[in-house]
């Protein structure tokens, strides 16, 4: 079978990773075009990349593409989605799809329209790690699940102009430990409580969002949950998870460079984890790629759906909300024809 | 240096690891323990002075400090009935459920003036006075995140919760302090989240077995704790303060550091069973800071404010889960004179 080809719209940080992952780790894929306003023509061609265009509809308007990669400024997934489903392309969107509920509910509404598929950039659903602790969960390892902890912590603040487009932590970076609880559990997030504070920086306060939070949640199956973030932690990228209940506790830990393990006289000392997203999630970014080709190839359903996309938004924005009105907050399902609002 | 003459009022599990304790200690002598249901022969070989009456301790003008280890329903008036008998006081915690009778208590030891220290013992748990340590010293930073697991390794026995005061205030209250220990700082609100998914008996019995609790601290710092009743695992206690510098983090400890290697897997032994054990060094540290305190004539590093604040947090805790919100904790001044 010859490799499916794809291509990617928007290569920034995140778009450019990807890209570099689908040239050389996805043999399922050979990616024909690339499309950005400040596409950098040298650079793809080092990549073998036929086609650099600043103009996304230029491979949209391309029969033999099949599939495309969304990697935009999230503002602009939405719109990309609605036009690439149109084109009859399959999609993969890097997360959050919106902002807001409404928006992504009609990305899911566009993509069924079209009858093309749509998967969601929820990288950790990849990850070997959390893989196996979400089957170890759902395989009842732990017995009857009382609660779940992520640890998601950032090694750097991001830039204050990040922070004020960004949609907020929990919309940015939050909504993947939402994700992590859906995902783990099996079930559905039903209620949440946050804190949040800025005491990172002043700066990103000033800007009107926070960079340290805890959020608790309660999940359908009767579950409690607990996230905990912060923007930097000057020691790497924390990413811890457990999966507590009656039979037992299972721990992931963060990984390291290297496991050299130093007695000195200080101390004892261990690398600290890995630096950032990049080096962590690279075979889950990687694994994400190739399950989205394998889905497309072989017709299977997507690993992190549009639905899953929402429901982690609208976990998110009850988030907001309980942060802004100091109140636990029911997270309101669309999906599931809940009512509106809603405190307890 | 002079002995310190030392009573026990209490004789149960914790009565007796106390006194057990102080037979052992150097510049103390325990002279007579006092239970209802003392079996005094136990006492008798031990060269102990056995009593049923507390009285008898209390009475005893040779004797310079007790300890109260008697059920938490007693604790209050034994604790005044002991400062007025100008002894210093150690009691368990907490010394009441109610805070009002707390204040009452402690204005009665202040008008006494004798030292009273409350058995937040994890406070001198070699790990966790570490953690405090780096915090104090400043190897973290300024505290942005705390939190605090701690999980007990068997579910108690229905009749212990139905007078136990609820999870919050018998085993919560630890973590509470353990919060305000460790980061330095105080709590103003909580928001308590409890579920029973332990076991149905205590959900009938009007108490929960699995509680996440969010904490605001007075420094702008945010905490979590994280309880269940029944870790089949053993006792799972573990703290992370996490600062602007970095993370000081305490883990669970084992009877002994083995590793188990085979093709099912590796196997590490479980943690330390329970309280006793993993708090061992705790009950003793604790006793020599307060007969350090006497000697010394210092303040005990566990006051009565320590002892009132986690029943306050515990309050604010119970009500939020109740009312379904976040919930102030009542504003109690450090040093203020408390009520009569």
């Amino acid at each position: 079978m010859q490799p499916t080809a794809v291509g990617v719209i928007g290569v920034g940080r995140i778009g450019t990773m990807h890209t570099h992952n689908l040239v050389r780790h996805v043999p399922e894929a050979r990616v024909k075009a690339v499309a950005s306003p400040h596409i950098d023509r040298d650079w793809a061609a080092a990549l073998g990349i036929p086609i650099a265009t600043p103009d996304p509809d230029e491979l949209l308007r391309d029969p033999e593409i099949e599939a495309v990669v969304i990697t935009t400024p999230s503002g602009r997934h939405v719109e990309m989605i609605r036009r690439a489903a149109q084109a009859g392309k399959q999609i993969f969107c890097e997360k959050p799809v919106a902002f807001e509920p409404q928006a992504i509910a009609e990305a899911i509404a566009a993509v069924e329209a079209a009858g093309v598929r749509l998967q969601v950039g929820f990288n950790r659903r990849f990850d070997p790690s959390i893989c196996r602790l979400a089957e170890a969960v759902q395989a009842g390892e732990v017995g009857r699940l009382h609660s779940l902890r992520v640890i998601n912590r950032d090694p750097r603040r991001p830039p204050v102009d990040f922070v004020s487009r960004s949609g907020g932590m929990f919309l940015d970076f939050t909504i993947h430990d939402l994700d992590t609880l859906r995902f783990l559990s099996g079930s559905e997030i039903e209620e949440v409580y946050a804190v949040g504070a800025a005491l990172v920086d002043p700066n990103i306060g000033a800007a009107g969002d926070i960079d340290t939070a805890i959020v608790t949640a309660r999940l359908a199956n009767g579950a409690l949950c607990v996230i905990d973030n912060s923007r930097e932690t000057h020691y790497g990228y924390d990413q811890r998870f457990e999966a507590f209940g009656s039979k037992g506790n299972l721990t992931v830990d963060n990984l390291k460079p290297t496991t050299v393990t130093s007695y000195l006289k200080p101390g004892v000392y261990e690398d600290t984890p890995l630096p950032s997203f990049i080096e962590r999630y690279q075979d889950a970014f990687i694994g994400e790629l190739r399950a989205f080709l394998r889905s497309v190839r072989e017709g299977t359903p997507v690993a992190a759906t549009g639905e899953d996309a929402l429901a982690a938004v609208e976990a998110a924005v009850a988030a907001r909300t309980s942060l802004a009105e100091n109140r636990p907050v029911h997270v309101t399902r669309r999906a599931a024809g809940a009512a509106e609002g809603g405190s307890r | 240096m002079n002995e310190i003459i030392v009573g026990v009022i209490g004789a149960g599990r914790i009565g007796t690891l106390h006194a057990d304790n102080l037979i052992r200690m150097p510049g103390v002598r325990l002279k007579s323990i006092a239970d209802p249901l003392i079996k005094p022969e136990a006492w008798s070989r031990r060269g102990v002075e056995p009593a049923l009456d507390p009285a008898v301790v209390l009475d005893d003008s040779e004797i310079a400090a007790v300890l109260i280890c008697s059920p938490t329903t007693t604790h209050a008036d034994l604790t005044e009935a002991a400062a007025r008998a100008g002894k210093h006081v150690f009691c368990e915690k907490p010394i009441a459920l109610d805070p009002v009778r707390i204040r009452q208590t402690l204005a009665v030891v202040e008008k006494a003036g004798v030292k009273l220290q409350v058995g937040f013992n994890r406070r001198f748990d070699p790990t966790f006075a570490r953690v405090r340590q780096a915090v104090e010293a400043g190897e973290v930073g300024d505290v942005q995140l705390v939190r605090v697991v701690a999980r007990d390794p068997l579910r108690p026995p229905i009749e212990y919760v139905a007078t136990s005061g609820g999870m919050f205030f018998d085993m919560t209250i630890h973590d509470f302090d353990m919060v305000r220990f460790v980061s330095g700082a105080d709590v103003v609100e909580v928001h308590a989240f409890g579920a029973v998914l332990v076991d149905p008996a205590i959900g009938e019995a009007g108490d929960i077995d699995t509680a996440v609790v969010t904490l605001k601290l007075d420094n702008g710092a945010l905490a979590v704790i994280e309880n269940s009743r029944e870790a089949v695992f053993g006792y799972d206690q573990r703290v992370e303060v996490f600062g602007s510098k970095g993370s000081v983090e305490a883990f669970n400890e084992s009877p002994c550091q083995v590793r188990v290697r085979t093709a099912a897997g590796v196997r590490a032994e479980n943690p330390l069973f329970f309280f006793l054990q993993r708090y061992q060094r705790s009950f003793v540290a604790e006793l020599e800071a307060f007969f350090d305190s006497i000697r010394s004539d210092r303040e005990p590093p566990v006051t009565g404010h320590d002892a009132l604040i986690p029943v306050l947090i515990g309050i604010a805790a119970t009500r939020s889960m109740r009312e379904g919100r976040p919930v102030a904790v009542e504003r109690q001044q450090r040093g203020r004179r408390p009520e009569a």
